[in-house]
Protein backbone atom coordinates (compact mmCIF):
# COMPACT_ATOMS: atom_id res chain seq x y z
CA UNK A 1 0.00 0.00 0.00
CA UNK A 2 1.38 3.77 -0.43
CA UNK A 3 2.59 5.86 1.69
CA UNK A 4 0.47 8.76 2.22
CA UNK A 5 3.50 11.92 2.70
CA UNK A 6 1.10 15.27 3.78
CA UNK A 7 3.26 18.19 2.57
CA UNK A 8 2.38 21.88 4.08
CA UNK A 9 4.14 24.63 2.29
CA UNK A 10 2.64 27.96 1.32
CA UNK A 11 4.97 27.87 -1.35
CA UNK A 12 3.98 26.28 -4.47
CA UNK A 13 7.73 25.74 -5.50
CA UNK A 14 8.38 24.04 -2.39
CA UNK A 15 5.81 22.13 -2.68
CA UNK A 16 6.71 21.05 -6.07
CA UNK A 17 10.62 19.94 -5.12
CA UNK A 18 9.51 17.94 -2.43
CA UNK A 19 6.72 16.47 -4.38
CA UNK A 20 9.33 15.56 -7.03
CA UNK A 21 12.09 14.09 -4.60
CA UNK A 22 9.22 11.86 -3.65
CA UNK A 23 8.65 10.89 -7.23
CA UNK A 24 10.28 7.98 -7.87
CA UNK A 25 8.76 6.17 -4.55
CA UNK A 26 5.11 4.77 -3.85
CA UNK A 27 3.94 7.27 -2.24
CA UNK A 28 0.62 9.21 -2.74
CA UNK A 29 1.27 12.93 -2.13
CA UNK A 30 -1.41 15.28 0.04
CA UNK A 31 -1.04 19.19 -0.10
CA UNK A 32 -1.53 21.81 2.03
CA UNK A 33 -0.91 25.70 1.70
CA UNK A 34 -1.23 26.66 5.60
CA UNK A 35 -1.37 25.29 9.13
CA UNK A 36 -5.29 25.48 8.72
CA UNK A 37 -5.38 23.06 5.37
CA UNK A 38 -2.44 20.90 6.79
CA UNK A 39 -4.07 19.91 9.73
CA UNK A 40 -7.59 19.16 7.83
CA UNK A 41 -5.74 17.41 5.24
CA UNK A 42 -3.92 15.25 8.39
CA UNK A 43 -7.15 14.63 10.03
CA UNK A 44 -8.94 13.29 7.04
CA UNK A 45 -6.02 11.27 5.39
CA UNK A 46 -4.07 10.17 8.08
CA UNK A 47 -0.52 10.61 6.71
CA UNK A 48 2.05 8.18 7.20
CA UNK A 49 4.55 11.46 7.27
CA UNK A 50 4.44 15.11 6.92
CA UNK A 51 6.80 17.61 5.75
CA UNK A 52 6.07 21.31 7.26
CA UNK A 53 7.39 24.40 6.58
CA UNK A 54 7.36 26.86 9.12
CA UNK A 55 6.68 30.76 8.11
CA UNK A 56 3.38 30.72 6.49
CA UNK A 57 0.23 32.71 6.58
CA UNK A 58 -2.86 31.84 8.36
CA UNK A 59 -1.29 29.07 10.66
CA UNK A 60 2.33 28.66 10.59
CA UNK A 61 4.19 25.50 10.82
CA UNK A 62 5.16 25.55 14.82
CA UNK A 63 1.39 26.21 15.71
CA UNK A 64 0.46 23.70 13.35
CA UNK A 65 3.17 21.15 15.02
CA UNK A 66 1.84 22.18 18.64
CA UNK A 67 -1.83 21.22 17.88
CA UNK A 68 -0.93 18.29 15.69
CA UNK A 69 0.95 17.03 19.32
CA UNK A 70 -2.30 18.20 20.82
CA UNK A 71 -4.79 15.52 19.58
CA UNK A 72 -4.24 11.81 20.07
CA UNK A 73 -5.10 10.38 16.81
CA UNK A 74 -2.80 12.58 15.20
CA UNK A 75 0.04 13.41 17.55
CA UNK A 76 2.17 10.08 16.41
CA UNK A 77 2.45 11.06 12.27
CA UNK A 78 6.09 12.00 12.91
CA UNK A 79 6.99 15.64 11.05
CA UNK A 80 10.08 16.77 9.52
CA UNK A 81 10.14 20.25 9.72
CA UNK A 82 11.45 22.48 6.59
CA UNK A 83 13.25 26.06 7.75
CA UNK A 84 14.88 28.84 6.11
CA UNK A 85 15.78 29.48 9.75
CA UNK A 86 18.75 27.69 11.53
CA UNK A 87 18.77 29.75 14.39
CA UNK A 88 19.54 27.61 17.59
CA UNK A 89 16.48 28.92 19.59
CA UNK A 90 14.54 27.97 16.75
CA UNK A 91 15.77 24.13 15.92
CA UNK A 92 15.58 23.89 19.56
CA UNK A 93 11.99 24.91 19.86
CA UNK A 94 11.42 22.78 17.21
CA UNK A 95 12.72 19.64 18.68
CA UNK A 96 11.36 20.33 21.99
CA UNK A 97 7.83 20.54 20.12
CA UNK A 98 7.91 16.90 19.10
CA UNK A 99 9.29 16.98 15.41
CA UNK A 100 11.18 13.89 14.41
CA UNK A 101 13.98 16.26 12.40
CA UNK A 102 14.72 19.35 10.47
CA UNK A 103 15.48 20.31 7.41
CA UNK A 104 17.14 23.67 6.96
CA UNK A 105 16.79 25.42 3.57
CA UNK A 106 17.95 25.39 0.64
CA UNK A 107 18.08 21.54 0.90
CA UNK A 108 18.56 19.43 -2.15
CA UNK A 109 15.73 16.55 -2.39
CA UNK A 110 18.29 13.84 -1.62
CA UNK A 111 18.19 15.05 1.47
CA UNK A 112 14.85 15.10 2.13
CA UNK A 113 14.37 11.39 1.09
CA UNK A 114 17.71 10.54 3.37
CA UNK A 115 15.77 11.61 6.27
CA UNK A 116 12.21 10.71 5.00
CA UNK A 117 13.92 6.94 5.19
CA UNK A 118 14.46 7.22 8.45
CA UNK A 119 11.44 7.75 9.46
CA UNK A 120 9.35 5.59 7.28
CA UNK A 121 9.87 2.66 4.59
CA UNK A 122 9.22 4.16 1.11
CA UNK A 123 9.20 1.60 -1.69
CA UNK A 124 10.19 2.35 -4.98
CA UNK A 125 7.66 2.67 -7.55
CA UNK A 126 6.29 -0.20 -9.74
CA UNK A 127 6.24 0.92 -13.33
CA UNK A 128 4.32 -1.39 -14.41
CA UNK A 129 1.55 -0.80 -12.46
CA UNK A 130 1.93 3.30 -12.87
CA UNK A 131 2.06 2.65 -16.97
CA UNK A 132 -1.10 0.32 -16.76
CA UNK A 133 -2.86 3.55 -15.18
CA UNK A 134 -1.56 6.51 -17.30
CA UNK A 135 -2.80 3.82 -20.53
CA UNK A 136 -6.20 3.44 -19.19
CA UNK A 137 -6.20 7.33 -18.46
CA UNK A 138 -5.29 8.26 -22.17
CA UNK A 139 -5.15 5.21 -24.47
CA UNK A 140 -7.83 3.34 -26.18
CA UNK A 141 -7.94 0.91 -28.39
CA UNK A 142 -10.50 0.84 -31.23
CA UNK A 143 -10.61 -1.74 -33.57
CA UNK A 144 -6.94 -1.81 -34.68
CA UNK A 145 -6.37 1.86 -34.05
CA UNK A 146 -4.38 2.77 -31.20
CA UNK A 147 -5.71 6.38 -30.54
CA UNK A 148 -4.28 8.67 -27.67
CA UNK A 149 -7.02 11.55 -26.23
CA UNK A 150 -5.40 14.35 -24.83
CA UNK A 151 -7.31 16.30 -22.24
CA UNK A 152 -7.90 19.48 -21.93
CA UNK A 153 -4.68 21.76 -20.84
CA UNK A 154 -1.48 19.82 -21.36
CA UNK A 155 0.73 20.49 -18.12
CA UNK A 156 3.89 18.88 -17.11
CA UNK A 157 2.65 15.80 -14.98
CA UNK A 158 0.77 14.93 -18.09
CA UNK A 159 3.53 14.83 -20.20
CA UNK A 160 5.86 13.21 -17.59
CA UNK A 161 3.05 10.33 -17.50
CA UNK A 162 1.80 9.98 -21.45
CA UNK A 163 6.25 10.15 -21.75
CA UNK A 164 6.75 7.09 -19.32
CA UNK A 165 4.19 5.04 -21.17
CA UNK A 166 3.94 5.45 -25.02
CA UNK A 167 7.46 3.69 -25.54
CA UNK A 168 5.58 0.72 -23.84
CA UNK A 169 2.76 1.64 -25.56
CA UNK A 170 4.33 1.46 -29.15
CA UNK A 171 6.50 -1.79 -28.51
CA UNK A 172 3.53 -3.54 -27.80
CA UNK A 173 1.48 -1.96 -30.85
CA UNK A 174 4.06 -3.28 -32.94
CA UNK A 175 4.42 -6.68 -31.53
CA UNK A 176 0.87 -7.22 -32.18
CA UNK A 177 1.03 -5.97 -35.52
CA UNK A 178 -0.91 -2.91 -35.02
CA UNK A 179 0.56 0.18 -37.24
CA UNK A 180 -2.59 2.74 -37.03
CA UNK A 181 -1.83 5.82 -34.15
CA UNK A 182 -4.20 8.79 -33.79
CA UNK A 183 -3.65 11.32 -31.42
CA UNK A 184 -6.87 12.99 -30.53
CA UNK A 185 -7.20 16.58 -29.88
CA UNK A 186 -10.54 17.32 -30.14
CA UNK A 187 -10.67 17.98 -26.13
CA UNK A 188 -7.63 20.46 -25.92
CA UNK A 189 -8.87 23.78 -25.50
CA UNK A 190 -5.71 25.50 -24.75
CA UNK A 191 -2.30 25.71 -27.49
CA UNK A 192 0.72 25.54 -24.98
CA UNK A 193 4.08 24.86 -25.59
CA UNK A 194 3.88 21.81 -23.82
CA UNK A 195 0.90 20.96 -26.19
CA UNK A 196 3.65 21.06 -28.83
CA UNK A 197 5.94 19.03 -27.03
CA UNK A 198 3.89 16.70 -26.60
CA UNK A 199 3.13 16.22 -29.97
CA UNK A 200 6.61 16.26 -31.34
CA UNK A 201 7.07 13.04 -28.19
CA UNK A 202 4.58 11.30 -30.11
CA UNK A 203 5.81 11.70 -33.14
CA UNK A 204 9.21 10.83 -32.69
CA UNK A 205 7.38 7.52 -30.27
CA UNK A 206 5.57 7.01 -33.41
CA UNK A 207 8.55 6.77 -36.42
CA UNK A 208 10.77 5.25 -34.09
CA UNK A 209 8.72 2.08 -33.76
CA UNK A 210 7.81 2.38 -37.40
CA UNK A 211 3.88 3.33 -36.31
CA UNK A 212 1.72 5.36 -38.72
CA UNK A 213 0.15 8.46 -37.05
CA UNK A 214 -2.45 11.10 -37.38
CA UNK A 215 -3.96 13.80 -35.68
CA UNK A 216 -6.90 14.22 -34.89
CA UNK A 217 -8.43 17.92 -34.04
CA UNK A 218 -11.02 20.67 -34.73
CA UNK A 219 -10.99 23.33 -37.21
CA UNK A 220 -9.22 25.47 -34.06
CA UNK A 221 -6.67 23.62 -32.94
CA UNK A 222 -5.80 22.74 -37.14
CA UNK A 223 -5.42 26.65 -37.38
CA UNK A 224 -3.48 27.03 -33.49
CA UNK A 225 -1.23 24.22 -34.16
CA UNK A 226 0.11 26.29 -37.46
CA UNK A 227 1.29 29.11 -35.89
CA UNK A 228 3.66 26.93 -34.42
CA UNK A 229 6.67 26.27 -36.86
CA UNK A 230 7.19 22.79 -35.42
CA UNK A 231 3.62 21.75 -36.28
CA UNK A 232 3.00 24.06 -38.64
CA UNK A 233 3.00 21.21 -41.38
CA UNK A 234 1.09 18.54 -40.24
CA UNK A 235 -2.15 18.02 -41.64
CA UNK A 236 -5.17 17.70 -39.12
CA UNK A 237 -8.00 15.40 -39.85
CA UNK A 238 -11.20 17.03 -38.37
CA UNK A 239 -12.78 13.82 -37.07
CA UNK A 240 -11.55 10.18 -36.01
CA UNK A 241 -13.71 8.93 -38.72
CA UNK A 242 -11.82 11.06 -41.13
CA UNK A 243 -8.72 10.49 -39.51
CA UNK A 244 -8.88 6.38 -40.06
CA UNK A 245 -10.15 6.85 -43.23
CA UNK A 246 -6.99 8.78 -43.96
CA UNK A 247 -4.90 5.88 -43.62
CA UNK B 1 23.32 49.58 18.02
CA UNK B 2 26.95 48.39 17.84
CA UNK B 3 26.09 44.45 17.29
CA UNK B 4 24.30 45.69 14.17
CA UNK B 5 27.54 47.51 12.82
CA UNK B 6 29.84 44.52 14.11
CA UNK B 7 27.86 42.29 11.89
CA UNK B 8 29.95 41.04 9.04
CA UNK B 9 27.33 41.67 6.53
CA UNK B 10 28.57 40.84 2.97
CA UNK B 11 30.61 37.48 3.92
CA UNK B 12 27.20 36.02 5.56
CA UNK B 13 25.44 37.61 1.97
CA UNK B 14 27.80 36.40 -0.13
CA UNK B 15 28.02 32.71 1.36
CA UNK B 16 23.85 32.36 1.45
CA UNK B 17 23.37 33.72 -2.13
CA UNK B 18 26.05 31.34 -3.36
CA UNK B 19 24.68 28.42 -1.19
CA UNK B 20 21.15 29.03 -2.28
CA UNK B 21 21.94 29.42 -5.82
CA UNK B 22 24.40 26.38 -5.94
CA UNK B 23 22.22 24.16 -3.66
CA UNK B 24 18.50 25.01 -5.46
CA UNK B 25 19.51 26.19 -8.66
CA UNK B 26 22.73 24.55 -9.40
CA UNK B 27 23.98 27.78 -10.91
CA UNK B 28 26.85 29.86 -10.01
CA UNK B 29 26.82 33.20 -8.46
CA UNK B 30 29.54 35.70 -7.80
CA UNK B 31 30.08 38.88 -5.99
CA UNK B 32 30.61 41.94 -8.40
CA UNK B 33 31.25 45.38 -8.43
CA UNK B 34 31.04 46.05 -12.15
CA UNK B 35 27.36 46.55 -12.18
CA UNK B 36 25.69 47.99 -15.85
CA UNK B 37 23.58 50.51 -15.93
CA UNK B 38 20.65 48.60 -17.22
CA UNK B 39 20.49 46.76 -14.39
CA UNK B 40 18.45 48.55 -12.88
CA UNK B 41 16.30 49.58 -16.23
CA UNK B 42 13.30 47.62 -17.92
CA UNK B 43 10.82 44.99 -16.12
CA UNK B 44 12.47 44.16 -12.90
CA UNK B 45 11.23 41.95 -9.97
CA UNK B 46 11.55 42.56 -5.97
CA UNK B 47 11.25 39.73 -3.79
CA UNK B 48 11.29 40.81 -0.06
CA UNK B 49 11.14 39.89 3.66
CA UNK B 50 10.89 41.94 6.73
CA UNK B 51 11.84 40.71 9.96
CA UNK B 52 10.61 42.73 13.54
CA UNK B 53 12.33 42.40 17.09
CA UNK B 54 15.37 43.19 18.76
CA UNK B 55 16.37 44.23 15.18
CA UNK B 56 14.03 45.61 12.43
CA UNK B 57 14.40 45.71 9.50
CA UNK B 58 14.47 44.16 5.74
CA UNK B 59 15.76 42.29 2.89
CA UNK B 60 15.09 42.38 -0.70
CA UNK B 61 16.40 40.86 -3.78
CA UNK B 62 15.85 43.07 -6.73
CA UNK B 63 16.93 41.70 -10.30
CA UNK B 64 15.58 41.79 -13.92
CA UNK B 65 12.57 39.97 -15.14
CA UNK B 66 14.53 37.84 -17.44
CA UNK B 67 16.85 36.95 -14.56
CA UNK B 68 13.83 35.86 -12.62
CA UNK B 69 12.82 33.30 -15.34
CA UNK B 70 16.31 31.58 -15.61
CA UNK B 71 16.20 31.54 -11.70
CA UNK B 72 12.46 29.87 -12.12
CA UNK B 73 13.20 27.40 -15.10
CA UNK B 74 16.81 26.51 -12.86
CA UNK B 75 14.23 25.99 -9.53
CA UNK B 76 11.77 23.96 -11.19
CA UNK B 77 13.90 22.01 -13.56
CA UNK B 78 11.85 22.91 -16.29
CA UNK B 79 12.52 24.95 -20.00
CA UNK B 80 11.99 28.81 -20.17
CA UNK B 81 9.09 28.27 -22.09
CA UNK B 82 7.68 26.25 -19.70
CA UNK B 83 7.26 28.73 -17.45
CA UNK B 84 3.10 29.25 -17.36
CA UNK B 85 3.38 32.57 -15.86
CA UNK B 86 4.44 35.82 -13.47
CA UNK B 87 2.59 33.44 -10.67
CA UNK B 88 5.35 30.80 -11.02
CA UNK B 89 8.03 33.10 -11.19
CA UNK B 90 7.16 35.28 -8.04
CA UNK B 91 6.73 32.06 -6.13
CA UNK B 92 10.12 31.12 -6.93
CA UNK B 93 11.83 34.42 -5.97
CA UNK B 94 10.04 34.87 -3.09
CA UNK B 95 11.36 31.14 -1.98
CA UNK B 96 14.68 32.92 -2.90
CA UNK B 97 14.36 35.66 -0.92
CA UNK B 98 12.93 33.76 1.86
CA UNK B 99 15.76 31.53 2.18
CA UNK B 100 18.45 34.23 1.94
CA UNK B 101 16.49 36.23 4.81
CA UNK B 102 15.77 33.33 7.15
CA UNK B 103 19.29 32.61 7.12
CA UNK B 104 20.22 36.13 8.07
CA UNK B 105 17.24 36.43 10.59
CA UNK B 106 18.93 33.16 12.13
CA UNK B 107 22.52 34.82 11.74
CA UNK B 108 20.91 38.04 13.71
CA UNK B 109 18.70 35.72 16.75
CA UNK B 110 22.13 33.66 17.71
CA UNK B 111 24.03 37.65 17.52
CA UNK B 112 21.06 37.83 20.54
CA UNK B 113 19.23 40.25 17.97
CA UNK B 114 15.86 38.33 18.50
CA UNK B 115 13.58 38.64 15.75
CA UNK B 116 11.01 37.10 13.68
CA UNK B 117 10.18 36.66 9.71
CA UNK B 118 7.22 38.13 7.30
CA UNK B 119 6.44 35.74 4.86
CA UNK B 120 8.06 36.71 1.32
CA UNK B 121 6.60 39.57 -0.76
CA UNK B 122 7.26 40.30 -4.51
CA UNK B 123 6.59 43.44 -6.74
CA UNK B 124 7.28 43.82 -10.13
CA UNK B 125 7.08 46.67 -12.64
CA UNK B 126 9.58 48.87 -14.82
CA UNK B 127 9.17 52.57 -13.40
CA UNK B 128 10.21 52.43 -9.66
CA UNK B 129 13.16 52.56 -7.43
CA UNK B 130 13.81 51.58 -3.45
CA UNK B 131 14.36 54.35 -1.62
CA UNK B 132 14.22 54.08 2.87
CA UNK B 133 15.35 56.31 5.51
CA UNK B 134 16.13 56.12 9.08
CA UNK B 135 18.24 52.69 9.08
CA UNK B 136 21.26 52.27 11.14
CA UNK B 137 22.66 49.53 8.26
CA UNK B 138 21.56 49.75 4.61
CA UNK B 139 24.14 47.85 2.24
CA UNK B 140 23.49 46.72 -1.03
CA UNK B 141 25.60 44.10 -2.85
CA UNK B 142 25.43 42.90 -6.47
CA UNK B 143 25.58 39.25 -7.57
CA UNK B 144 26.67 38.33 -10.90
CA UNK B 145 25.53 34.80 -12.41
CA UNK B 146 25.26 33.98 -16.31
CA UNK B 147 25.31 37.55 -17.44
CA UNK B 148 22.82 38.64 -14.99
CA UNK B 149 22.51 40.67 -12.33
CA UNK B 150 20.99 40.57 -8.84
CA UNK B 151 20.93 43.14 -6.26
CA UNK B 152 20.33 42.47 -2.32
CA UNK B 153 19.47 45.11 -0.41
CA UNK B 154 19.35 45.08 3.91
CA UNK B 155 17.91 47.88 5.51
CA UNK B 156 18.41 47.34 9.50
CA UNK B 157 17.82 49.08 12.86
CA UNK B 158 17.69 48.06 16.33
CA UNK B 159 14.15 47.96 17.02
CA UNK B 160 12.05 48.99 20.22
Amino acid sequence: MSLKILTVDDSKTIRMIVKKAFKTFDCEMIEGENGVEGLAAAASEKPDLIILDITMPVMNGIEMLGKLKEDSTLKDIPVIMLTAESGKDNVLQIVKMGAKDYIVKPFKGEQLIERAEKLVKLEAKKEEKSVEDVSKKYFTLDGDFQILVLPEKITRPIIVEIEGSIKYKIESMAKSGMDKFILDLKKVNEINVLLIKLIILVLQNCRKGKIRIRLSGTPGISAGLKEFQETSEIPIDHTIEDAKAAF
Amino acid sequence: MDRLNDLDLKTFIVNTMIEVFDTMLSMDVEPTDVVPKSSLEGLRIVGAVSFVGKVTGRISIQLSQEFARVITAAMLGMELEEIEGDKEVNDVIGEVTNMVGGNLKSRLCDAGLNCVLSIPSTTSGSDFKIESKGWTRHERFAFKSRNHIAFVEVFMKTGS
